[in-house]
């Protein structure tokens, strides 16, 4: 099955001499074209597995396949590669290179894996034409509303067109109008495109948006709706 | 590339501060390397000058010009033997000497007393006037700098301390020795000149101070040992032997190590603490899939673009300075030694940068994630 599976992950952190377990015995498994989401409160373990699930941390036990592919052996060169082809990640709005232009954002992702390609270039405008940023691809972030900043963000990370497209806290420093806009663009996005899509939120306004919706507490996941 | 230009445009005047830092170390060593070159030159002139492919000198002299003294006769005798072709006498001494026609305040002028032999390879061609001959024994030729102090052809002038008069028959050009204009003059005369106390010659046959060689395959080791009293010093040692001119060239090569140091840390600590300051959006580039590879080629590739420029434009800057600078300052620019120190200041500031950039592989992607701000 393409998409996201977790299989039984456990991830446990040392701290001193005791050892914490953030995730505990997690499973999920996203389809393409289904938008999740994850709540629940501060440090209950969301962003760590957000983590395992973008292959930028290692589960301590249980399986994460992405797309077939079993990333708990990867060596940490192979799975910065892996991001590069198989994770979409959008990150805060801050995340953004300052001295980069709308369309160099994008083009970035593209460079990293060698040439930009003309076929890159014009798929890349699209996307930012599609979130409605077509007039303003030769901004710098400074120039930008933080709406549109976050939605660069997203076309970031459907640049590399992945199939996984993973979301932490999208909406945490917009206004609630702006965070209505930009979670129905990453869902448009992700039913369009046809992405396994998860998004972590504390805010419970945005889940009427998502097909599914886990509940953590205290590295437990539960099915909630 | 693409991120290290980007960036450079956007955050111009950054940049531009660290270009004109680096622009003014480039600045500093071309001219000293400029200066370097012109009192070594300066000091060394006639014996850069002189085309001889091996010297003799005394035996236990090292080398050195002021502790030498050989057997003229030598010279006579070795040529068409061991690979000579031709072999040049040739004795230096330092005098005082007084032109009666100049009458300011500074009426006597240290000069380098030079006895060579009419005709030899080593005799300096005149830009005015004769040559020297053997016709006129007390005939001269001087240097430039001298005829600058106002000595000019037929002048006749004293050396103090002798009842010798000589007269200038030649002015030659780029002749000076030792920091001193040179006077040429037969070896004859330098030599009743130089050994005038009875016993000062230590019993040989016309002695001179050495001898200069030219030939294609001279054997020194042959030289050396069918001659009593001698030994040979090739044209590096010779000139290295000229005093004062090992603890100048030290002095200077000193200077220039330390600039190249102070410039491999200055950009090394400027990009060091860029990267810190960078170390977010690094992460966050980690995180979507940058390897260090990308990173780090990113940052020093900026480094070598910054460099290549701001090291251009510090050589624009010295030729500048170099037209500006009063006449008679020992400075001379040599293309091909300001082109090899802007290659190694290259090397310098990129090896800086490679060290910084080995920070870049303890970046944590992580960092990018779960951060609300
Ligand atoms: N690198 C780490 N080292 C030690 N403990 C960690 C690390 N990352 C997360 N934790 C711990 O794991 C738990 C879950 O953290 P996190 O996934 O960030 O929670 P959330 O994103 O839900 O706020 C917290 O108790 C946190 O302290
Ligand atoms: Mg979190």
């Amino acid at each position: 099955m393409t998409g996201l599976v977790l299989k039984n992950v456990t991830k446990s952190f040392k701290e001193g001499d005791s050892t914490v377990d953030a995730l505990k015995n997690v499973s999920l498994s996203v389809n393409p074209g289904e938008f999740i989401a994850i709540i629940g409160p501060s440090g209950s373990g969301k962003s760590t597995l957000l983590s395992i699930a973008g292959a930028l941390l290692q589960p301590s036990k249980g399986e994460v396949l992405v797309n077939d592919t079993n990333i708990g052996q990867m060596k940490e060169k192979e799975l910065s590669s892996f991001r590069l082809t198989d994770i979409g990640f959008i990150l805060q709005t801050s995340n953004l290179i300052p001295y980069l232009n709308v369309l160099d954002q994008l083009l970035l992702v593209c460079k990293m894996k060698g040439k930009v390609t003309a076929k890159e270039v014009k798929f890349a405008k699209a996307l930012l034409k599609d979130l409605g940023l077509g007039q303003k691809l030769s901004k710098f972030p400074n120039e930008l509303s933080g709406g549109e900043r976050q939605r660069v963000a997203i076309a970031r990370a459907f640049v590399n067109n992945s199939n996984v497209i993973l979301a932490d806290e999208p909406t945490a420093s917009l206004d609630s109008n702006r965070a209505f806009e930009v979670v129905k663009q990453i869902r448009y996005e992700v039913k369009e495109r046809n992405k396994a899509a998860v998004m972590v939120t504390h805010d419970e306004r945005m889940l009427e948006f998502c097909d599914k919706v886990y509940r953590m507490e205290d590295g437990v996941l539960t099915l909630e709706r | 590339m693409f991120l290290a230009i980007k960036e450079m445009k956007h955050s111009k005047t950054r940049f531009a501060m660290i270009g004109a830092i680096i622009m003014l170390i480039a600045w500093l060593v071309f001219i000293l390397s400029g200066l370097g070159n012109g009192l070594s030159t300066l000091a060394a002139a006639t014996m850069k000058n002189i085309d001889g492919d091996l010297f003799i000198y005394e035996e236990g002299s090292e080398g050195t010009m002021m502790k030498t003294k050989v057997s003229g006769a030598i010279a006579d005798d070795i040529e068409g033997k061991y690979g000579v072709k031709e072999a040049a006498k040739f004795g230096q001494s330092t005098i005082i000497v007084h032109n009666p026609k100049i009458t300011d305040s500074k009426v006597n002028e240290d000069v380098a007393f030079l006895g060579i032999e009419p005709g030899k390879f080593i005799e300096p061609k005149v830009i005015e006037g004769k040559q020297l001959s053997n016709d006129n024994l007390f005939g001269v030729v001087i240097d430039e700098s001298l005829a600058d102090k106002g000595y000019s052809i037929g002048d006749k002038f004293e050396v103090t301390s002798s009842d010798i008069t000589l007269e200038v028959v030649g002015i030659t050009k780029g002749e000076t020795f030792n920091h001193l204009p040179t006077v040429f003059v037969n070896v004859e005369t330098w030599q009743s000149y130089a050994f005038a106390a009875p016993g000062s010659d230590n019993g040989l046959e016309s002695p001179v101070a050495m001898i200069a060689l030219q030939g294609e395959n001279v054997d020194a080791d042959a030289i050396a040992s069918n001659y009593d009293a001698i030994e040979t010093v090739t044209k590096s040692d010779a000139i290295m032997g000229m005093p004062g001119y090992k603890e100048e060239s030290a002095t200077i090569y000193m200077m220039l190590a330390f600039l190249f140091a102070i410039s491999a840390v200055i950009i090394a600590v400027f990009f060091y603490v860029f990267i810190l300051q960078k170390t977010q959006q690094f992460g966050v580039m980690k995180a979507i899939g940058a390897s260090d590879r990308f990173i780090k080629n990113s940052i020093i590739s900026q480094v070598f673009v910054l460099s290549l420029g701001s090291i251009i434009a510090g050589i624009g800057l010295t030729y500048l300075t170099a037209l500006v600078f009063p006449e008679g300052m020992p400075f001379n620019l040599d293309f091909k030694m300001v082109l090899i120190y802007a290659v190694v200041l290259l090397i310098v500031s990129v090896l800086g940068s490679v060290i910084s950039a080995r920070q870049v592989t303890k970046i944590d992607p992580l960092t990018a994630i779960g951060r609300v701000e």
